[in-house]
């Protein structure tokens, strides 16, 4: 027990220095302003929690996975700067599994991507399409742009399908009953002409496919679709698969 | 108008080189008799609907245009026909103004339509004995091209300003918050799309070769 006031404060103070207390509360609470999770507490727990893996052979790319996807988990794609940065720990992160570095194992990326679908509320089914366009090999070697590209098409698609359930909602009939396929399908054919606008700049473009999914133009669909559309009704797993199939047709195959 | 021709290319053509036309006896006694003819055939199989000629002059007084003409269809004949005659090139034969000027002779120029042209005669005529040799040189064919039509910008733009007639929504879901829904769906596609990547994937080496860890038997 050390003695006397002075001496005590300047112990403590030495403890802290050496073992390096100052620059871990700064990178949490760094991270916390970075995530501004509702639980600081959980947040703070599990943040440390990661940092105190132990780095034992067996479970090592099981522990680095889980590390990864959480850093994956911490800002949404639209906070720009943050998703990147926890984008670029992750990959060093499972970086680390490879012994000489030059890239990420494929398995390892592919695996990323499945948890990231299904953590996104992406039903199995809905994301094999996707993760087929997007997976790699096992002796593959998955390089940094290739996995940004891949994790960002998963965290969109997830939202994707979200909106597109959400969609499916609102277009079924008053009385909470399947939404009918003419209408369903009126409404997802106004959604693929608009991505199909590819001529003139952006600007042109933005400007073409926002007239071809404005209100008057849909309100205009789904009239015609009414009474010209094919028959019957459409569930909810159909819509969601039409939906998809836009979206994936669009994702550039990763070779 | 002729500022289209910048992007037409040339319709790539045969020029023959240019038979000067004798008077008299090919070998003993021949004289120059100041008229040559330049034939230019136009690729086989495919009739040029012709926008422009274009040509560099060397020392020509005046020239004329035929035009081998075949219109579209089975066994069409083919006929000759003037659509320039004697075009001054020159202001006075005997001298040097115009004599290696550029010119260019436009359809509107043409006293014929220059559509289906198959084959293209050009006769130049230099009276005057101080130029013997004459021809034309860079001799160019651009074809008339249909111009784009320009709806693409002012049909969606006319679609907006049809804004007063208001379809009846009976039993429908409100347009406005399925526009949105589409909307944001658009959005996303669009974020996937603008960042995709040209990076591919590499394999993983061990000294040029591969690490017999990571290939899998499966």
């Amino acid at each position: 027990m050390p003695a006397g006031k002075a001496t005590k404060s300047d112990g403590d103070r030495e403890f802290l220095s050496q073992a390096g207390v100052g620059e871990l509360l700064r990178g949490a609470i760094l991270k916390m302003v970075e995530a501004r999770s509702d639980d600081p507490i959980g947040f703070l727990a599990d943040h440390f929690c990661n940092l105190a893996s132990v780095t034992d052979t067996g479970a090592q790319e099981q522990q680095l996975l889980n590390r990864a996807l959480w850093h994956l988990r911490l800002a949404h794609h639209s906070q720009r700067s943050a998703f990147s940065n926890n984008v670029r720990v992750a990959y060093d992160l499972l970086n680390l599994t490879t012994p000489r570095g030059g890239g990420v194992s494929g398995s390892l990326y592919t695996h990323t991507l499945q948890c990231l679908c299904s953590e996104g509320g992406v039903p199995a089914s809905t994301s094999a399409p996707l993760l087929r366009c997007l997976h790699c090999h096992n002796h593959e070697a998955v390089p940094y742009d290739v996995f940004r590209y891949g994790v960002l098409t998963c965290a969109v698609f997830s939202d994707y399908i979200r909106q597109a359930q959400r969609l499916y909602a609102e277009v079924c009939s008053p009385d909470a009953g399947p939404a009918s396929r003419a209408l369903g399908l009126a409404v997802l054919g106004t959604l693929k002409e608009a991505l199909e606008t590819s001529q003139g700049c952006d600007a042109i473009r933005y400007l073409e496919a926002s007239a071809k999914i404005s209100p008057y133009k849909l309100a205009h669909v789904m009239v015609g679709g009414q009474t010209q559309g094919p028959g019957g009704n459409m569930d909810a797993k159909e819509f969601e698969n039409e939906a998809a199939e836009l979206f994936i047709a669009r994702v550039k195959v990763v070779s | 108008m002729s500022d289209g021709t910048d992007d037409i290319k040339p319709v790539a053509c045969t020029v023959k080189p240019p038979v000067y036309l004798q008077i008299g006896d090919a070998k003993t006694d021949a004289t120059h008799s100041g008229v040559c003819v330049v034939d230019v055939t136009l690729p086989f199989g495919k009739p040029v609907n012709i926008e422009e000629i274009t040509f560099k002059n060397y020392y020509t007084a005046y020239v004329t245009v035929r035009l081998l003409r075949r219109s579209p269809g089975q066994d069409a004949p083919a006929k000759w026909c003037t659509v320039l005659r004697d075009l001054r090139l020159m202001d006075n034969p005997h001298t040097e103004g115009g004599s290696q000027d550029y010119y260019s002779i436009h359809r509107t120029q043409m006293q014929a339509e220059p559509d289906h042209v198959v084959s293209i005669r050009l006769i130049l005529r230099q009276p005057s004995s101080a130029w013997l040799t004459f021809s034309l040189e860079e001799i160019r064919v651009f074809p008339h091209v249909e111009p784009d039509p320009e709806k693409e910008v002012s049909d969606w733009l006319s679609d907006l300003m049809l804004m007063d007639q208001h379809p009846d929504l009976e039993g429908l879901p409100d347009p406005q918050t399925v526009s949105s829904s589409i909307q944001q769906m658009w959005a996303l596609t669009e974020v996937m799309q603008s960042n995709q990547t040209t990076a591919s994937i590499g394999r993983f080496d061990v000294d040029g070769c591969y690490d017999i860890n990571l290939l899998s038997l499966t």
